[in-house]
């Protein structure tokens, strides 16, 4: 499917929501109107949240920062424009280690427009969004974005670190999106266009895509109701690699996870396979994460405490073209959560780190208070 | 000193007394009644499973047939409306259920998080003239403009009904 194609079939897609006969409001509907009852819902419909944390670390081998940092503050909005179309937006800023130098002199933190989205909800089993979103090929990257209170951990896992490399953590473009009940499967579904990778990896393609090849991504999971709290998802993720001055490159991802999503306890296993080859023929490469975490919130009258662990592996290949600088690791993360209040929670733990069986280990103690408002 | 004995003996018989009265006595007289889950008469749906319950509570499910929009009504923090929806059908405590839902906002995968309503009459007056509403209520205070739906095949005080 060619872009011009795809941008067809989306637009058809919005038109028929459009045209759609809508049956229903959260609106009272006239003649039902009670001047003593409030309306359900006022459109628009504006709510914001914000995320921040503060963070300690100290290592024997520097891997970022050491000391007291200031995590991102993170701003996220969400509004109902409609009962059909709702907005959402997330903003960060996070901390420079650059401030203050250069001409004109750095600023003091760096601002990101995360996320914007506009979704149309025909249905559960049809929406219709566009915008910037994190690639929904991974279970963490859509499960926490930069809320780091609502994760257990402190980090993480290095495959889907913020301004990592191995998995694209961002997608600009347009999903359609759904569930439908399967008898009690409950599968839902993601399919996108957009753009893939930027000239820098780690970066989606935000000012447009470096290459006429947009990326293709198709995302499905598992919700039972036989087994509450459990969900097994698939993602398969297609684009190709432009970058200056180096062969293109056809990029092919493969991912799974499963979670439980209880905390007694918390299981969360996701593996990907990045591939690559490049274009007109050649060797294909492979590199595989995966990693598995483990948590238990603790009964009463010590539930406030939640302690878990996580092994993660990362293995590239050592051929692989787009990856040769990114780091091998094999690591374990353990650690105690502490939920000080309903909204705030103080966690630290132990990361213990390798990059390559010739090289020493990396050794780290971190500690750090999250929380929302 | 017997008489003291005796005495101190009839005080804390007397504070057992009162403490057994005093705690059991209301607990004993108030057998909570069932939960009623009401819709808005234009909701095309008689009965549910907990299941799809769940998913309507947990806002996973934002929709009725018909593509009708569900408007999600719950009760107070500490009402028995509330407790039971929370015990019965999410299985999670009143912390989890706040943190459910703003992981669900934050994750994009809804912009209206539920309403919250004082009063079961509230809760009554806000979902019968709500299209798509939704709303847990004392079963013997539902109102004549609301449909109660039957929870896997059964009503509110039938043997088995599991909102309690």
């Amino acid at each position: 499917m060619n872009l011009s194609r795809a941008f067809y079939i989306s637009t058809c897609l919005v038109a028929v929501f459009l045209i759609t006969p809508h049956t229903a409001s959260a609106q009272p509907a006239p003649g039902d109107h009670d001047d003593h009852v409030a309306p359900a819902l006022d459109y628009p419909s504006f709510h914001m949240t914000g995320f921040a944390d503060v963070n300690f670390a100290s290592q024997d081998v520097s891997e970022g920062a050491r000391g007291f940092t200031e995590g991102q503050f993170v701003l996220h909005m969400a509004s109902a424009l409609s009962p059909r179309v709702s907005v959402f937006g997330e903003l960060s800023f996070s901390p420079r280690a650059d401030a203050g130098t250069g001409t004109p002199a750095a600023t003091g933190y760096n601002a990101e427009v995360e996320r914007a989205i506009i979704r149309f909800g025909q249905s559960d089993y049809l929406k219709i969004s566009f915008g910037r979103y994190h690639t929904p090929i991974n279970w963490w990257n859509t499960a926490f974005h930069h809320g780091e209170w609502l994760q257990t951990t402190i980090s993480r896992p290095e495959m889907v670190q913020f301004g990592g490399r191995f998995i694209p953590v961002h997608f600009i473009g347009g999903l359609v999106e759904g569930s439908v009940p399967a008898g009690g499967l409950n599968i839902g579904y993601q399919v996108g266009i957009g753009n893939g990778r930027g000239n820098v990896i780690s970066r989606g393609g935000d000012a447009g895509d470096n290459n006429d090849r947009p990326a293709y991504l198709v995302n499905v999971l598992a919700r039972p109701d036989q087994a509450y709290g459990l969900q097994l998802g698939a993602s398969a993720y297609f684009d190709r690699v432009s970058l200056a001055g180096r062969p293109e490159y056809g990029e092919q991802i493969f991912t799974a996870n499963a979670v439980w999503g209880h905390e007694n306890p918390e299981l969360i296993a996701e593996i990907a396979d990045v591939r690559h080859e490049q274009v007109g023929g050649g060797t294909t490469t492979s590199n595989l994460a995966y990693y598995a975490q483990a948590a238990y919130r603790l009964p009463v009258p010590i539930q406030l405490w939640k302690p878990y662990y996580r092994f993660e592996r990362i293995n590239i290949a050592a051929t692989d073209p787009i990856f040769n600088t990114v780091p091998k690791l094999v690591g374990s993360t353990i650690g105690v959560r502490y939920d000080i209040t309903t909204f705030a929670a103080i966690k630290t733990e132990v990361r213990i780190r390798r990059r390559d069986p010739s090289l020493p280990r990396a050794n780290g103690w971190f500690f750090q208070v999250a929380f929302t408002f | 000193m017997s008489h003291f004995f005796v005495r101190t003996r009839a005080r804390s018989a007397f504070l057992a007394l009162s403490f057994a009265l005093g705690v059991a006595t209301p607990l004993g007289a108030q057998s909570p009644a069932d939960v009623a889950v009401v819709v808005h008469s234009g909701v095309p749906i008689d009965n549910m499973t907990i299941a799809e319950l769940r998913h309507i509570v947990l806002g996973e499910r934002e929709y009725w047939p018909a593509s009708m929009r569900v408007t999600l009504l719950v009760g107070a923090e500490g009402s028995h409306e509330r407790a039971a929806m929370l015990k019965d059908i999410c299985q999670m405590t009143e912390d989890q259920f706040r943190q459910h839902w703003i992981a669900k906002m934050f994750r994009a995968d809804t912009a209206v998080r539920p309403r919250s309503i004082l009063t079961n009459d509230e809760a009554v007056n806000v979902a019968s003239q709500t299209p798509g509403a939704i709303a847990f209520v004392d079963a013997s205070k539902v109102g004549k403009n609301l449909k109660v739906l039957k929870i896997d095949g059964k009503t509110p005080g039938q043997k088995g009904y599991a909102l309690n």
